[in-house]
């Protein structure tokens, strides 16, 4: 199976241990994975703030660099969301597109939902030990169903120990510019998320989209909580020693 | 109703630190969250239902004249009197003609968003008729002098201790210290007005074309007694509720309760067709049924059409995560939360509401929940293009956005970019790796610290081969 | 132009139609309106019922409506009479004309067959029928079977056929097709006694209708 691998600008930026972990996990599901040297964002800013042009743009470089794999890979619920479905609403007015589109959608995947349901990934690789509580990103969730994929995961691996917290299908108020727009606000919604963490009396949060992850990170840090790791889920099934420097 | 949601910022700041209204907003989650979640899997295949219901809107949106002559001439065979309202000043106008007319000096209302589109109280006050609000919540904020805060809950902002004083206050009685006794004296208070009202005013939450029928659903029993015992009964409502039949109803009514209290059927659903017949000891001796556009048929047609499938059940604004934090008030007329923020906009302009559009992380809570499948996040996305499109947007916005994108289709610009960028912030983060202020976006650092990069991007160190 | 007219007209301009097309339209058009009205075809439903008197009883108690048994109608006053004296309530009311010739004050009670007024304690009332599905009452108003006597008093008593419980509103609608022409002036539809939960979100019973609805099944 050649696999494109989308790392997503916000693993590229700020995370690229996320990138890495992604990697191994697709090899260690029998993958080969290919990593397009040009690729930059889905686009997803642009398209949820109303700027439609530049969406259809990128979403054009990302059918050019990616339409020749036989599945394209994301460490993010909300960027493959983006690609599987709203790409196909960009182009509704132009029937080849769209098809091409669509097609090159549906073998758009987000990790978690790749290893569970195609590549079927027996063994896990990390070795984390220790009790973690898990976030449900909403566009993972509620565009793609990933819900069971990424505790199917953490099933298999013997020294983790799952505690759900409440709501965790609730929004942790990133939502991309609204984070920094309605800042009041998303700090009291990621205020809330992170009182079900500190409730779950976890050692780590997880969560597939590290926009999310950054928030709760954020508001864990500034309420003086400098013990809960915040890690994605990537890091948690690779366990990936590569420190970034 | 006034429109003030150009001031939602400003407001969002004052509901965050209003410690009743948080106390208050806290009982979402019990009674509508967990409530719906208790009874909607009654339903045999909710999807198949909410398809179902989705259809049925569409088959009368697609056709709505056809469907609202339908409605009025079955409804007019019948003896009731249809008019049409443009605005709800006309809505005012014509209520207040339908009293002189009968000579109508109270009024016993139940509960009708429609009418505080139109500010009616306020209108027939000025007209020399006094108005009740029977339904519990609506009389308690007419007492109050407050505006809804939910659709189906109005009262949802306030707690009890703040109603038992407004009683005690108000009606000249001992304060009462539960919330059954509180209701046994609205009920004591509120009878008479029952009685003695010369006209009932209700709302409807479907028009039937197949038999010229206005549907209500009550629990309290105000709606069946302001549209059984005054001798003039006026329904108002949008011209977007109807219903072609019966059995359209039925699969609608299966939805309705279950989304909006948690309930497998309210306790009343009345069907009202005409007037009293010479024999009947009750009913109305006249019908008049008011279908308000209000800015309604501009939607027709449009890409936002499908918000007029609404049927007015709360429940996105009772999992909206943005509502749940801020209550109804915040959102500034009579629609709050996510079908609020494409109404208010849609029929009050966009240039009155710039927030409301933005104002959510497009979680998608609300659409899995509509049970007739609007696409909720998806319209506030398209109000946000059509800011967009207008140049509604901030200077400052566009410009971040036309810059990213610019950064994003110039693979090597960007890579150079977020290079030093990374490095920069890197940097700045020092040895705890957090950075507490961040240029250009106190919006996040104000409340939160912002993780620092790792300090080198992906692409840079999948280049020096790192992973092998 | 009037109000109507400029109603009617926007809706015509939003969808892009001409006034003949959209109100007359094409013959197939009327057609397949016509015949959606008249097929009126049912939407999902839920499963079926084994038994419908057992299921509409048990939603109906989920709903907080009382229920009673009875074999013979003419039991129904003294099954009314034990339920009025064990809460304590009052033994004088009003019932429909049809249940005027139950036996009532042999049972103790003064049940006057008129509609109800306001200071009306108890409503004796017969129903429609009955739907299984959510334990609901469908009552059709007229001239011998007033609205007012299942809405004013505190306490509603339905007097109930159980051969009148239908499995679902959809059936309910077609029985009163059968049986009427077109809906009476009032179709109301009860689910247990009147309530609100406007203060705090918390069920009171007892709103601005009855506090407490007996559903009492005999054969009528």
């Amino acid at each position: 199976m050649h696999v494109g691998l989308f790392v997503t600008c916000l693993v590229d930026t700020m995370r690229p241990r996320i990138g890495f972990a992604t990697i191994k996990l697709l090899e260690a599901a029998g993958c080969e994975v290919i990593v397009p040297e040009q690729q930059t964002c889905c686009g997803q800013p642009g398209y949820n703030s109303g700027d439609r042009k530049s969406a259809e743009a990128m979403a054009l470089k990302f059918l050019a660099e990616f339409e020749a794999f036989d599945y394209v890979v994301l460490p993010s619920g909300s960027c493959a969301g983006m690609i599987r479905v709203h790409y196909p609403d960009l182009f509704k007015d132009d029937p080849a597109l769209l098809a091409r589109i669509t097609a090159l959608g549906q073998r758009t995947y987000e990790l978690t939902d790749f290893l569970v349901n195609i590549a079927k990934l027996k063994k896990v690789p990390g070795t984390f030990q220790g009790t973690l509580t898990y976030h449900d990103s909403c566009s993972g969730l509620r565009e793609l169903d990933v819900y069971k994929q990424p505790r199917a995961l953490l099933a298999k691996m013997p020294n983790v120990a799952l505690h759900e917290m409440v709501e965790s299908t609730t929004c942790c108020g990133f939502g991309g510019t609204f984070s920094v727009k309605y800042g009041e606000l998303s700090t009291r919604m990621a205020d809330n998320k992170c009182q079900h963490i500190e409730a779950a009396h976890a050692g780590a949060i997880v969560g597939g989209d590290l926009g999310c992850l950054l928030n709760i990170e954020g508001r864990l840090r500034r309420n003086g909580d400098h013990t809960t790791r915040v890690l994605h889920i990537a890091e948690v099934l690779s366990d990936s020693d590569l420190e970034a420097p | 109703m006034q429109n003030t949601s150009i001031n939602f910022k400003r407001q969002v700041t004052i509901k965050l630190a209003d410690v009743k209204l948080q106390g208050a907003l806290s009982r979402l989650q019990t009674r509508f969250v967990e409530g719906r979640a208790a009874v909607i899997g009654e339903i045999n295949d909710l999807q198949e239902t909410r398809t179902a219901a989705a259809a049925i809107r569409d088959r009368v949106l697609n056709d709505l004249e056809y469907w609202l002559l339908h409605f009025e001439q079955q409804a007019t065979a019948r003896g009731a009197i249809v008019h049409w309202a443009e605005t709800g000043a006309d809505v005012n106008r014509i209520v207040a003609e339908i009293a002189a007319r009968h000579g109508v000096r109270t009024a016993a209302k139940s509960k009708s968003m429609v009418s505080e589109e139109c500010g009616l109280n306020d209108a027939l006050e000025l007209a020399g008729v006094e108005v009740m609000e029977t339904d519990l919540g609506e009389y308690i904020l007419q007492l109050a002098h407050e505006a809804p805060s939910h659709i189906v809950a109005p009262v949802v902002h306030k707690n009890m201790e703040e109603i038992a004083d407004l009683f005690a206050e108000k009606h000249q009685l001992p304060r009462k210290t539960d919330i059954a006794e509180l209701c046994r004296e609205a009920r004591e208070v509120l009878r008479p007005a029952f009685l003695n009202a010369d006209m009932g005013i209700s709302g409807g939450n479907f028009l039937l074309a197949e038999t010229g029928s206005v549907l209500i659903v009550t629990n309290e029993g105000n709606g069946r007694l302001v549209t059984t015992l005054p001798r003039v009964h006026v329904a108002i409502t949008g011209i977007e509720k109807i219903v072609p039949t019966l059995e359209d109803v039925t699969t609608l009514l299966r939805l309705l309760p279950r989304s909006a209290t948690g309930q497998s059927i309210t306790n009343y659903v009345s069907v009202l067709t005409g007037n009293k017949d010479s024999a009947d000891h009750d009913g109305p001796e006249h019908f008049h049924i008011i279908l308000l556009d209000n800015g309604r048929s501009s939607l027709l047609g449009s890409e936002m059409q499908e918000m007029l499938r609404c049927i007015r059940c709360g429940a996105c604004m009772n999992h909206c995560p943005v509502y749940q934090n801020i209550g109804g008030h915040a959102y500034g007329w009579v629609y709050p939360g996510p079908m609020g923020s494409i109404l208010t906009p849609l029929l009050g302009g966009l240039e009155n509401a710039p927030d409301l559009p933005n104002a959510s992380t497009l979680c998608g809570a609300c659409a899995v929940v509509c049970p007739v499948k609007i696409p909720l996040p998806d319209l506030l996305r398209k109000l946000r293009e059509k800011q967009m499109e207008r140049g509604m947007k901030s200077r400052q916005e566009t410009f971040m956005l036309k810059a990213w994108a610019w950064l994003a289709l110039h693979p090597a610009i960007y890579a150079m970019a977020t290079k030093i960028g990374v490095r920069l912030m890197r940097i700045l983060g020092g040895k705890e790796k957090i950075l507490h202020h961040l240029p250009g976006a106190r919006g996040w650092t104000d409340g939160r610290d912002f993780p620092a990069p790792a300090g080198m991007t992906f692409r840079e160190l999948y280049k020096r081969g790192v992973h092998k | 132009m009037n109000a109507r007219d400029k109603i009617l007209s926007k809706i015509r301009n939003s969808q892009a139609r001409t006034a003949a097309g959209s109100v007359a339209g094409t013959v197939a058009q009327t057609e397949m309106r016509d015949s959606y009205l008249a097929l009126h075809p049912r939407g999902p439903l839920p499963p079926p019922l084994d038994n419908l008197v057992a299921g509409f009883k048990e939603r109906a108690i989920k709903l907080s409506s009382d229920v009673m048994e009875a074999s013979d109608s003419k039991d129904v006053p003294i099954l009314l009479a034990r339920y009025l004296s064990e809460r304590k309530l009052p033994v004088s009311g009003v019932c429909w004309p049809s249940l005027a010739g139950l036996p009532w004050s042999t049972a103790g009670l003064d049940i006057q067959s008129r509609p109800a007024k306001n200071q009306d304690l108890v409503g004796v009332t017969g129903a429609f029928c009955a739907i299984a599905e959510t334990g609901t009452l469908m009552m059709l108003s007229g001239p011998e079977t007033p609205a007012t006597t299942s809405l004013l008093p505190e306490t509603h008593v339905a007097v109930l056929d159980p051969r009148r419980i239908v499995a679902t509103m959809e059936d309910a609608w077609n029985l009163m097709r059968k049986e009427y022409k077109q809906p009476p002036r009032a179709v109301n539809f009860i689910s247990g006694p009147s309530r609100t939960a406007d203060i705090e979100q918390t069920v009171t019973l007892g709103a601005h209708g009855p506090y407490r609805v007996l559903l009492i099944l005999a054969p009528l």
